[in-house]
């Protein structure tokens, strides 16, 4: 089949590639930003194993093809994959109201973003408004389950393909595109579109809210001079707990977990639906990615006036140059209202950074980590880059113009940084 | 006393006295069937304010004569002085400049010079909160605001924060207020406060009033004792408002933390200084400077306008022509609008602190009656309370009816707007319909049978009306200096000094000697029966108490 994918987050990618691998005709539309940049410049934007190879071999083979985002798709093409990124909403309903505009084509389009829950329903109803008789139109749902670090694997050999769909048009096309991955025995699953959202929404908040549930834990482990880490780990034993999500840190960012995505689509929240625990887990990691803030301020006594801080890391997660509702963010904030000159080093993220708050004499950015740290009053660890894993302690304590490390992912040895004559803080931990 | 303009004063009040014989018998209905064009004759427009004077039991001859009563008290002369920065409030030696305050930004005199700074301070102050930046002693971001003052350094920022909450800035904290000095709302709100996210503000024009001390002496407790005794937590959770620079610093509040006001602003004018700091923070600064800006309006209107079109001037001498003309000692400010919850009570304040003299300025007995007593509550809530006395009681009472025109247009109201202007309306109806009640009493009524005695409503109760186009930072700010200049432009007319207020000090004194008595569980007798009876009875209810 001729396909079109819309979209400039992991899943278009790992949905392209898969989708051309088995033989689909695949047109790739990335729209225009930091990820079409890079893939122009012949940079992956996303570290993913064996993502990059595949995309180059179903290039070469002539199956995977890129196109603009701005152009819609040909005649020929029998299904649209909409993996956009949260914010590109306005841009979804957009292309729906062009393809909807061509009467007389049938199409199936299916959403893959991470949009509020009810958007599938609604983006359906524009696309079937003014259609021709007898045309089949139909926006489906499947929420994307990559695990990142193996999304090529979960895409191609999935446990489970939640589809929400109402038509069983739709259903007999859906089937079709994904039969080479659903072979073994049949894994899909298929549930009315809104109880597809719904459920990728429910995952997302399980998973946010164990994380504000171990940092709100780390707080208390800070008061009782507990070490969260070992009681993560204990935790994790449990197999009715597991150990997914349990790490406690400075806060989680990224796009899935915006306050947006959270709440329900408009058409429903006139119902006066919401809900108070997502709420709470949302306002305790806004609190949480000041974390490293308050211990900075507790220990140099209120006073920060002056000083330089070091962040290591920046993008809201590892792998990434992304720094939506990064905790960096906050933090650098929170420094520079108190008078503090910032020092950053991120492998990624920088020129994001740079096009967030352009020139700026308390805000320096360096390629390299050491040069970051030149002078720093305090070094904050924000994101769980690999880069920084083992640090060379030495180097350290010679640039840096008082000892002292701030560890927002508990990466970190306590009891090594502080033989290496450093005052160590961690999250729920000293 | 013959005044620089002519007719001396007693003939002028001569003339009044014989205008109100001649009105005394004509009813206020029988006013309005003679002059069908009364509103049209006695209302008034200044920027957003509409003043009504048809349903004062007064024409415009009488307007007349009481603009001559203005000129041989000399008000024109009194006014310059007002402005020119002289040390009118002559008991303690002091110019009254809250005018200064609101003089738009462009000119700069030393003192315009101080006031710019000090609102350039709480610009910063105001942004540090708003951006979540000002930080508790652990790092928390502050989201409570307690404003601890008494007096005008409560009632003022505490009417306008509530009076324009609709004007709220989006990232506006929370305020709170606290004056009483028994504690019973600061431990009330420190039950629902956390110490690590909560800032007081001290506003204290000396920084020696008892009751705020007190208040903030507990405050400061009750954060040490959350948060430790370190001297940074009172430099993270304290500003200092006041004029005491040196008292301010013994306390403890950092330079940093202080803004100043000047002895030329007196308390209960001083909402337009740093003691408005509680306002920026609810409204934002741009808020607050239109507020300023309304106000500044209305001085130049003060100062400009003819007696018989100068709307503060026409409350004044209207009020005069009821005091001291028609022998009316009452007055109820009666707002049709809940958001003016506290107006009634700041003008006690303004009205009844300033006015409630009876020395000239020359120090002789006041001649006249003064300041009347004057009291209010929400209008709509009143009329199930003490309108039953204003409509078939004995006493006469004047009143003041605020209201806005408009309401509800905000964005905020988006969902409920229908409902809330149908509600607004309604407030709307009851207020027209409760004056034109008063003033026309029975002849408001269809025509109908005889009523019996109780039912009936004699009327003849005089009545302004102050139409505010509607309720924003802007008309808030003239409504209040209107108010402001009545009360100047009534004291220069009683040759009273408005701005001292010795009648509260004495008992301050002896209220230090009398707690010494409490605490020392005193019995025996050192003053008065009354006071040791009672002094003994608290030492017994409390002995009873630790048994």
């Amino acid at each position: 089949m001729h396909l079109d994918v819309y979209g400039d987050t992991l899943t278009a990618l790992v949905t392209a590639a898969a989708l051309s691998s088995t033989g689909h005709q695949v047109t790739l539309r990335v729209p225009a930003g930091q990820v079409a940049d890079e893939l122009n410049a012949d940079r992956m934007p996303y570290q993913e194993p064996g993502l990059e190879l595949m995309l180059d071999q179903q290039q070469q083979s002539g199956r995977l093809c890129t196109g603009s985002a701005e152009d819609m798709p040909e005649d020929r093409v029998e299904g649209v994959f909409l993996a956009l990124s949260p914010a590109a909403q306005p841009f979804a309903e957009s292309l729906i109201d062009q393809l909807a505009a061509r009467r007389g084509h049938s199409w199936l389009v299916v959403n893959q973003s991470n949009f509020p829950v009810g958007t599938t329903e609604s983006l359906q109803l524009r696309l079937r408004d003014g259609a021709d008789p007898g045309v089949d139109r139909a926006v489906i749902c499947m929420p994307e389950m990559l695990q990142e670090g193996a999304a090529l694997q979960s895409f191609m050999r999935p446990s489970s393909i939640l589809v929400g769909c109402d038509s069983d048009w739709a259903e007999i096309h859906i089937r079709e595109m994904l039969r080479p991955f659903n072979r073994l025995r049949d894994v899909m699953r298929l549930l009315r579109p809104r109880e597809a959202e719904f459920t990728k929404l429910a995952i997302n908040g399980m998973l946010a809210t164990r994380l504000g549930f171990m940092n709100d834990m780390a707080s208390l482990a800070d008061a009782l001079h507990v070490d969260i880490e070992q009681v993560r780990m204990g935790m994790g034993a449990d197999p009715r707990i597991g150990e997914a999500y349990l790490y406690p840190g400075c806060g989680f960012g990224g796009m899935n977990f915006s306050r947006n995505v959270m709440s329900l689509a408009d058409t429903l929240e006139s119902s006066g639906v919401g809900s108070e625990l997502l709420e709470q887990v949302l306002l305790i990691n806004e609190r949480q990615k000041e974390v490293l803030f308050r211990k900075l301020w507790q220990h140099y006594q209120t006073d920060l006036n002056g000083k330089t801080v070091t962040l290591w890391g920046a993008a809201f997660k590892p792998g990434t140059g992304r720094i939506d509702n990064a905790p960096a963010l906050k933090l650098m904030e929170a420094l520079w209202a108190q008078g503090v000159t910032v020092r950053v080093h991120d492998p990624k993220a920088l020129p994001t950074l740079q096009a967030l708050y352009g020139e700026r004499a308390d805000l320096v950015l360096c390629d390299d980590p050491y040069e970051a740290a030149r002078g720093a009053d305090a070094l904050m660890l924000v994101t769980e880059w690999k880069d920084y894993w083992s640090p060379d302690y030495r180097r350290l304590h010679k640039l840096m113009a008082q000892p002292l490390l701030l560890d927002g992912r508990n990466i970190l040895d306590p009891d090594f940084v502080r033989s290496s004559g450093f005052v160590y803080y961690g999250i729920g931990r000293q | 006393m013959r005044s620089r303009t002519g007719v001396p004063a007693d003939t002028v009040w001569q003339q009044l006295s014989e205008q109100a014989a001649a009105l005394q018998d004509i009813h206020l209905a029988q006013m309005f069937a003679d002059q069908p064009d009364r509103f049209a004759q006695l209302s008034r427009r200044a920027g957003p304010l509409l003043l009504d004077l048809s349903k004062q039991r007064l024409d415009v001859r009488t307007l007349d004569l009481l603009g001559r009563l203005a000129d041989a008290r000399d008000l024109r002369g009194w006014i310059n002085r007002l402005f020119a920065g002289e040390p009118i409030n002559h008991t303690e030696q002091r110019a009254a400049m809250h005018w200064a305050l609101r003089v738009p930004p462009q000119q700069t005199s030393p003192v315009q010079q101080q006031v710019q700074e000090q609102l350039d301070r709480m610009t910063r102050m105001v942004e540090r909160i708003h951006a979540r930046q000002w930080r508790g002693v652990t790092g928390e971001v502050i989201t409570d605001v307690v404003n601890i003052g008494v007096g005008g350094s409560d009632l003022g920022p505490m009417m306008v924060c509530r009076a324009l909450d609709d004007a709220a800035d989006d990232r506006a904290v929370r305020t709170h207020f606290v004056s009483s000095m028994d504690g019973s709302q600061v431990s009330h709100l420190l039950h629902q406060l956390r110490p690590h996210s909560t800032l007081f503000i001290i506003s204290s024009k000396s920084f020696t009033t008892i009751d705020t001390l007190y208040n903030a002496g507990t405050a400061r407790a009750w954060l040490q004792r959350a948060l430790g005794d370190d001297p940074a937590v009172i430099g993270c959770h304290f500003i200092g408002v006041s004029s005491a620079v040196d008292k301010m610093e013994q306390w403890g509040i950092p330079r940093t933390n202080q803004l100043a006001l000047w002895d030329w602003v007196g308390g209960r004018f001083s909402l337009w200084s740093s003691i408005g700091l509680p306002i920026a923070l609810r409204i934002g600064m741009k808020g607050f400077r239109e507020l300023l800006a309304g106000a500044n309006q209305m001085d130049e209107h003060f100062r400009a306008a003819p007696w018989t079109e100068n709307v503060p001037v026409l409350m004044a001498l209207t009020g005069v022509w009821n005091t001291n003309i028609l022998g009316i000692h009452a007055h109820a400010v009666l707002p049709y609008d809940g958001r003016l919850k506290y107006l009634p009570a700041f003008l006690s304040q303004l009205e009844m602190e300033s006015n409630g003299k009876s020395v000239t300025r020359d120090g002789e007995p006041v001649p006249t009656g003064t300041c009347p007593v004057l009291w209010g509550e929400v209008g709509p809530n009143a009329q199930h309370a003490f309108y039953q006395l204003l409509h078939q009681g004995t006493e006469p009472v004047t009143c003041d009816f605020i209201a806005p025109a408009r309401r509800y247009h905000e964005v905020r109201h988006d969902a409920a707007a229908a409902e809330l202007i149908g509600q607004h309306h309604l407030a709307l109806a009851n207020c027209f319909a409760q004056s034109r009640l008063l003033a026309f009493g029975e002849a408001a009524l269809p025509p109908g049978e005889q009523l019996p005695m109780y039912m009936r409503y004699h009327g003849n109760q005089s009545s302004s009306t102050l139409l505010v186009d509607q309720l924003d930072p802007f008309s808030l700010g003239a409504l209040l200096a209107a108010f402001e200049h009545k009360v100047f432009a009534q004291a220069v007319i009683w040759q009273i000094n408005p701005f001292d207020q010795w009648g509260v000090e004495m008992g301050k004194q002896i209220a230090t000697e009398t707690l010494e008595l409490i605490n020392g569980g005193a019995t025996s007798s050192s003053m008065d029966s009354s006071t040791d009876g009672l002094i003994s009875a608290v030492a017994a209810a409390s002995a009873a108490k630790d048994l």
